[in-house]
C-alpha cells in the first residue's frame, strides 16, 4: 500500500524505449534470442574452446546475473549494452580473450578471512 | 594569579607574572581597532588583528632581540619607522603594516641583509623553506646597488648533527638566544660587530646539548642546516605525516618527512602541552636507526641452531605449534617501543592461551597499591602544568637526559616563573642551577618526618612537586622508597595552594610503553616470568636484557616480535618482523597519561607487518583466535579494558591520592644503604637507549664526538 | 635408361645413406637435422663444426652445416664463427680454407651466444637497499 503511494508521488520518468514491463520484457526475450541463435557462429568464428552448451549456460548466467532488475530504464540500457556487444561479437571486432573473459579462468579469488588476507600480505 | 594558559598565550610563559588586568588600551593595525593588554608589542598587536608582520630574529619562545630591523612598520606620528617586534603599544597607536614607508623601510632592510648573503640558494638546503628566500620574494627589490665584494666567513664545526654554512648568517642571533635560554648551554655566542660580526663558539668546540638540533628549525637562512639531512631533499618533494616520538616517555609531537619509502628527516609539530615547538636530538636524529639493522623477513632456527629467513607460514606454524603445546606456560614481556595495539593483543593472545605473566621491561614497585592505581604512575601535574608550581623534588631522575623537553619545561620555569628546583640523587647537571640535598636514600624519611632542613622548603612551597625517577623505581627497595614518597606528596598536598587539583606525586617514565601497558594491566618487571619460567616466551621488543638466555630453561621456545635485531632478537628461536613506530598505525601513551595517536608514514620493509596484526594471525594458527580484524575494533577493545587509552589528545586525570598513600603506609622493607643513582648522567649516555638509537649511524656519531670533545682543552672540565 | 625410370634415384638414395655411414646414422642424421643431403666438405672449423656444398641444389640449400656432433641436437645458429658465415650465406665463395680471413691480435675466439643458458648476462641493481637488513650472528 506504502510502495503503491510512493510509486504514484513519483514523478513520471520520460522513457527510454519501452513504455511498460510487457515490453520491455519482450526486448529481453529478442535479445536473448538472438544471442542464442548466434552462439553457434560465435564458436566457430572464434575458435573458442568452449562448447555450445557450456555457452548457452554462460550466456543465461549473463542475463540471470540481472533477474531482479525492476526499472524499465534500466532494463532498457542493459538491452542496448548486449545488443552493443551482440553487434560487436558477430562482427568479430572483440578478440578470443574478449570472449574468455566471460569465464574468468584465470583470475585468482582474493584470500578470505584474516589470516589469509595476512598470509597473502593484504593485511 | 593568572589563569593557567593565557601567559602561555603571550608567549614567554610567564604565567604567574603575567596579570590579566581588565584595562586593555586599543590600537589601530591598519585602521583596524584591536583592544590589547598595555605591554604588547607592535608585533604581538599585528597578530591578534590577524596581520603578519615580516621577521627575522623575533620568536614567540624566545626573547627580543631587535637586530634584524625586518619588522619595521610605520606608525602616524612617527617620524622613523619603529621596530615592531620590540616597541610596546601605546594607547590610540595607528600602525600602518602595508604603507609605502613600511614597504621602503623592509625594502631596504632587505637589501642590507643580501649584501653579504651568498647566492648559493640552488646548493643551499634551506632553500623552499628559507625565511630570507621567502620574504626576498615578498618584500625584497629586484636588484641590488652593491658592488664590492661579499664578505666569507669560516665555518664551525660544532658538531655531527648541526652543520654551519656561517657566510649565509644573517646575525639575528635566534641559536645564541636558544642555546642561552631554552638549551641552557652558553656555548654559542657572537664576536665582533658590523660586518665583522660572527656567530660561533669562540673557541673550536662542539655544540654540547641534547637541544641542539632546534637551532635548524630557528635558523631562518640556511646558516644552520642539519648535516644527516645535507643535500638530502627538497622540501616540495617531501611527503609529511604527522605523528608521534617514541625515544622517550614524553610523546613529542613530530613530522615524520619522507620521500619514496625512506624517512628522511623528523621535525617538531607544535603542541603546546607537551613539546612546544622544540624536539630533542634523539627523537630528531635517531630515524636513520630505521633503516639499519632491520627485521624484514620472519626467522626460523633450524637443526644446527642459527635463525634462518622463511616464509609467514613456517615461523607462524612454528610459533603456533609451541604456543599450542605449551598448554597455558605462556608468558610474555614488552618492550618500551611497544604500541596499545599490540599490547592489548598480546595480553589477550597470552590470557587466552591460559598465560598469566604478562610484564613489561621497566621495573615499578608493586608494593602499597602498585599500578591499581593510575594516579600512582602518571605525571599527574602534566608537562604544561610545571609552569604553575614553584617548587621541584626530582627523585632519582635526571630528566634532561630521560626527558629532555620535560626538562626544558623546568627550566622554562626556573627563568620565568622562579621555580625552585631541588635534587635528590646524583648531582647532574640539569642545565640550571638546583639544590642537590644529597644521594642517600634515608633523607626521603627524613623529608617525611619533617626533620630534614629542606622539609621547611616543601611545607612552605605553595604548588610543590615531587618527581620520581623509574631509577628509583628499580632499585631492590624501590617500593619502600616510593611508598615514603607517596605519603610525603599527599602530606604536602594537604598544605598547598591548589588543594584537590594541585596534584604533588609525579612518575618520569623512560620508556614510550610503559603507561599503556600498564593501563592494560601488564605486570611491572620481569620477576614473574624470572622465578616461574615459562615454556614459550614472546618477547614483543624487549631489547634491553631484562630477561637473558640464562633466566630460562633450556626448552623454552622465545618467540621475539619487533622492529630491530638487537638483544631479543639474538636469543629468539622464532623472530616475526614487525614495524617501527613510523609505518604503523599506533597508540602510545606518554607519561602523563595522554594517549596520542602515531600514523603510518611508511609500510614496514620487506616482509615485516603491523604488530598487532602479527598476533592477531598467530593467535588464528594457535586456535584461541583473538575477536578484532581491524584496527577500529582493537581500538574498541582498547577501550573496553581501558577507555583513556583511544581519549586521543587528552590527559584523563587520575585520582585516589589518598587511598594510595594509606596503602603506601601499609609497606614495609628494608631500606638498601646504597644511593640513590642515575643511569644516564652525561651527554654520552643520552644518545643510544633503544633498539632504534643503538641502530643509528649519527647516535653513534654522537658519541664518538662527544668522546673526541673530551680531550678538547678549551672546554672547561 | 636408369634416370627414366628413376632407378638412378634409389642409387642416389642409397649412396647417400653409405656416406652417412649406414641405415641407423642415416635416420639419426634425419632426426638431428631433418634433412639427408649429400655433398663435398668444404672444410672444418675450430669447434668441429662440418661445412659441405652441393651446387647441384637450389640457392640457398647449396651450403649448409652439420655442427660437431657433441652437441647433439642442442645446437644454435649463433655456433657458426664469423669467418664461415660469410660463406655460408653467400657473402663470399671463398671459404676461409682457401682465403684465410685477415687476424688481428685485438680479435677475441668466437663465442657462442649465451642467452638462456648458465653463463647468460644477469643485470643486477648497483643501488644500495633502502633498508638494510638485521643478520642473525652465527651460532657459536
Amino acid at each position: 500500500m506504502a510502495s503503491k503511494l510512493a510509486r504514484a508521488g513519483v514523478r513520471q520518468v520520460k522513457p527510454i524505449l519501452s513504455v511498460d514491463h510487457g515490453e520491455a520484457r519482450q526486448r529481453v526475450l529478442n535479445l536473448y534470442k538472438a544471442w542464442y541463435r548466434q552462439l553457434p557462429y560465435i564458436v566457430m568464428d572464434y575458435d573458442l574452446p568452449k562448447s555450445k552448451e557450456e555457452c548457452r549456460a554462460k550466456l543465461r548466467e549473463e542475463f540471470m546475473k540481472h533477474h531482479h532488475v525492476q526499472d524499465i530504464r534500466v532494463i532498457d540500457m542493459l538491452v542496448i549494452k548486449g545488443q552493443m556487444e551482440l553487434k560487436e561479437t558477430v562482427e568479430i571486432w572483440k578478440q578470443k580473450h574478449g570472449l574468455m573473459a566471460y569465464w574468468k579462468d584465470t583470475v585468482e579469488p582474493k584470500p578470505q578471512g584474516f589470516l589469509n588476507k595476512f598470509l597473502d600480505g593484504h593485511e | 594569579m593568572g589563569h593557567p594558559g593565557e601567559g602561555l598565550l603571550l608567549g614567554m610563559g610567564a604565567t604567574r607574572a603575567q596579570s590579566s588586568g581588565p584595562e586593555k588600551i586599543e590600537v589601530f593595525i591598519d585602521d583596524q581597532p584591536v583592544m590589547v593588554p598595555p605591554g604588547t608589542t607592535v608585533l604581538q598587536a599585528a597578530a591578534e588583528a590577524g596581520v603578519e608582520i615580516p621577521r627575522f630574529c623575533y620568536h614567540e619562545r624566545l626573547s627580543v632581540a631587535g637586530n634584524c630591523r625586518m619588522c619595521l612598520v610605520e606608525v602616524e606620528k612617527s617620524v622613523k619607522p619603529v621596530a615592531a617586534c620590540a616597541m610596546p603599544v601605546m594607547k590610540g597607536w595607528r600602525i600602518k603594516t602595508d604603507s609605502d614607508m613600511t614597504r621602503k623601510a623592509r625594502e631596504g632592510v632587505m637589501e642590507f641583509l643580501l649584501i653579504n648573503h651568498p647566492l648559493d640558494c640552488p646548493i643551499c638546503d634551506q632553500g623552499g623553506e628559507c625565511d630570507l628566500q621567502d620574504q626576498s620574494m615578498a618584500f625584497g627589490s629586484d636588484r641590488s646597488r652593491f658592488l664590492d665584494n661579499k664578505r666569507a666567513v669560516e665555518d664551525k664545526n660544532i658538531g655531527p648533527l648541526v652543520k654551519t654554512i656561517m657566510t649565509r648568517c644573517i646575525h639575528c642571533t635566534r641559536c645564541v638566544r636558544f642555546a642561552s635560554e631554552v638549551a641552557g648551554v652558553e656555548d654559542l655566542g657572537t664576536t665582533g660587530r658590523g660586518s665583522d660580526m660572527q656567530i660561533g663558539t669562540y673557541v673550536e668546540k662542539m655544540l654540547m646539548s641534547e637541544l641542539s638540533g632546534n637551532v635548524i628549525d630557528l635558523c631562518p637562512v640556511g646558516a644552520l642546516t642539519s648535516k644527516p639531512y645535507a643535500f638530502t631533499a627538497r622540501p616540495w618533494e617531501i611527503r609529511r605525516t604527522d605523528s608521534v616520538d617514541v625515544m622517550d616517555a614524553v610523546g613529542s609531537n613530530i613530522v615524520v618527512n619522507h620521500r619514496t619509502g625512506e624517512v628522511l628527516r623528523i621535525l617538531p609539530r607544535t603542541n603546546e602541552e607537551i613539546n612546544e615547538e622544540w624536539l630533542s636530538d634523539k627523537s630528531r636524529f635517531a630515524c636513520d636507526g630505521l633503516k639499519r639493522q632491520r627485521l624484514v623477513y620472519p626467522m626460523v632456527k633450524d637443526s644446527s641452531g642459527e635463525l634462518r629467513p622463511c616464509q609467514w607460514e613456517d615461523a607462524l606454524l612454528v610459533a603456533g605449534r609451541a604456543l599450542a603445546a605449551a598448554q597455558g606456560s605462556v608468558a610474555a614481556v614488552a618492550g618500551g617501543l611497544a604500541d596499545a595495539e599490540s599490547l592489548v593483543a598480546l595480553k589477550d593472545l597470552v590470557n587466552k592461551l591460559g598465560g598469566e605473566a604478562t610484564c613489561t621491561e621497566e621495573i615499578f614497585p608493586e608494593d602499597g597499591s602498585g599500578t591499581d592505581l593510575r594516579s600512582s604512575y602518571l605525571l599527574n601535574t602534566t608537562i604544561a602544568g610545571v609552569e604553575e608550581a614553584d617548587l621541584v623534588l626530582l627523585v632519582g631522575t635526571n630528566p634532561r637526559f630521560e626527558a629532555p623537553l620535560f626538562n626544558a619545561r623546568l627550566r622554562k620555569a626556573w627563568v620565568h616563573n622562579e621555580l625552585d628546583v631541588a635534587v635528590l640523587g646524583p648531582n647532574v647537571n640539569l642545565t640550571y642551577e638546583a639544590e642537590h640535598i644529597g644521594e642517600d636514600p634515608a633523607i626521603i624519611e627524613k623529608l617525611l618526618s619533617g626533620t630534614h632542613p629542606f622539609s621547611q622548603r616543601l611545607k612552605a612551597a605553595r604548588r610543590p612537586m615531587v618527581v620520581v625517577g623509574s631509577a628509583l623505581l628499580s632499585r631492590p627497595d624501590g617500593g619502600l622508597l616510593y611508598a615514603r614518597l607517596q605519603q610525603l606528596a599527599h602530606q604536602l598536598r594537604a598544605g598547598c595552594e591548589g588543594g584537590a587539583e594541585w596534584r604533588v606525586l609525579n612518575v618520569l617514565h623512560r620508556v614510550a610503553s610503559q603507561v599503556a601497558a600498564l593501563d592494560l594491566g601488564y605486570t611491572p618487571g620481569v620477576s614473574k616470568v624470572r622465578n616461574a619460567p615459562p615454556q614459550v616466551l614472546y618477547l614483543l621488543g624487549a631489547d634491553e636484557g631484562a630477561i637473558t638466555r640464562e633466566d630460562l630453561p633450556a626448552d623454552c621456545l622465545v618467540i621475539y616480535q619487533g622492529h630491530h635485531g638487537d638483544r631479543g632478537a639474538e636469543m629468539a628461536d622464532v623472530v616475526l618482523p614487525g614495524a617501527a613506530y613510523t609505518e604503523k598505525m599506533a597508540t602510545y601513551v606518554n607519561t602523563e597519561g595522554r594517549a596520542q595517536q602515531a600514523q603510518a608514514a611508511l609500510v614496514p620493509p620487506g616482509m615485516a607487518r603491523e604488530d598487532w596484526k602479527i598476533i592477531r594471525a598467530l593467535s588464528e594458527v594457535v586456535g584461541a583466535q583473538l575477536p578484532y580484524d581491524n584496527l577500529a575494533e582493537v581500538r574498541d577493545r582498547l577501550t573496553e579494558v581501558s577507555p583513556n587509552l583511544t581519549r586521543y589528545g587528552d590527559v584523563e586525570e587520575a585520582n585516589y591520592f589518598a587511598q594510595a598513600s594509606a596503602l603506601a603506609q601499609l609497606v614495609k622493607g628494608k631500606q638498601e644503604a646504597a644511593p640513590i643513582d642515575v643511569p644516564q648522567k652525561v651527554l654520552e649516555d643520552f644518545y643510544m637507549t633503544n633498539s632504534v638509537s643503538r641502530a643509528s649511524p649519527t647516535m653513534a656519531k654522537c658519541i664518538a664526538a662527544i668522546k673526541k670533545e673530551a680531550a678538547n682543552r678549551h672546554r672547561d672540565k | 635408361m636408369a634416370s627414366y625410370f628413376g632407378i638412378d634415384k634409389i642409387f642416389k638414395a642409397l649412396r647417400i645413406i653409405r656416406d652417412h655411414g649406414g641405415i641407423r646414422a642415416s635416420l639419426y642424421q634425419l632426426y638431428r637435422v631433418d634433412d639427408l643431403k649429400d655433398g663435398t666438405l668444404v672444410g672444418e672449423d675450430a669447434m668441429g663444426n662440418k661445412y659441405y656444398e652441393n651446387k647441384q641444389l637450389t640457392l640457398g640449400r647449396n651450403r649448409w652445416v652439420i655442427y660437431n656432433p657433441s652437441v647433439g641436437t642442442d645446437y644454435d645458429g649463433s655456433m657458426v664463427p664469423a669467418e664461415w658465415f660469410g660463406w655460408l650465406h653467400h657473402k663470399t665463395d671463398q671459404p676461409p680454407t682457401k682465403v684465410a680471413p685477415t687476424s688481428y691480435g685485438w680479435q677475441s675466439g668466437h663465442q657462442m651466444n649465451v642467452t638462456g643458458t648458465a653463463d647468460a648476462y644477469m643485470p643486477y641493481s648497483t643501488t644500495k637497499p633502502k633498508v638494510e637488513a638485521w643478520t642473525p650472528p652465527k651460532a657459536a
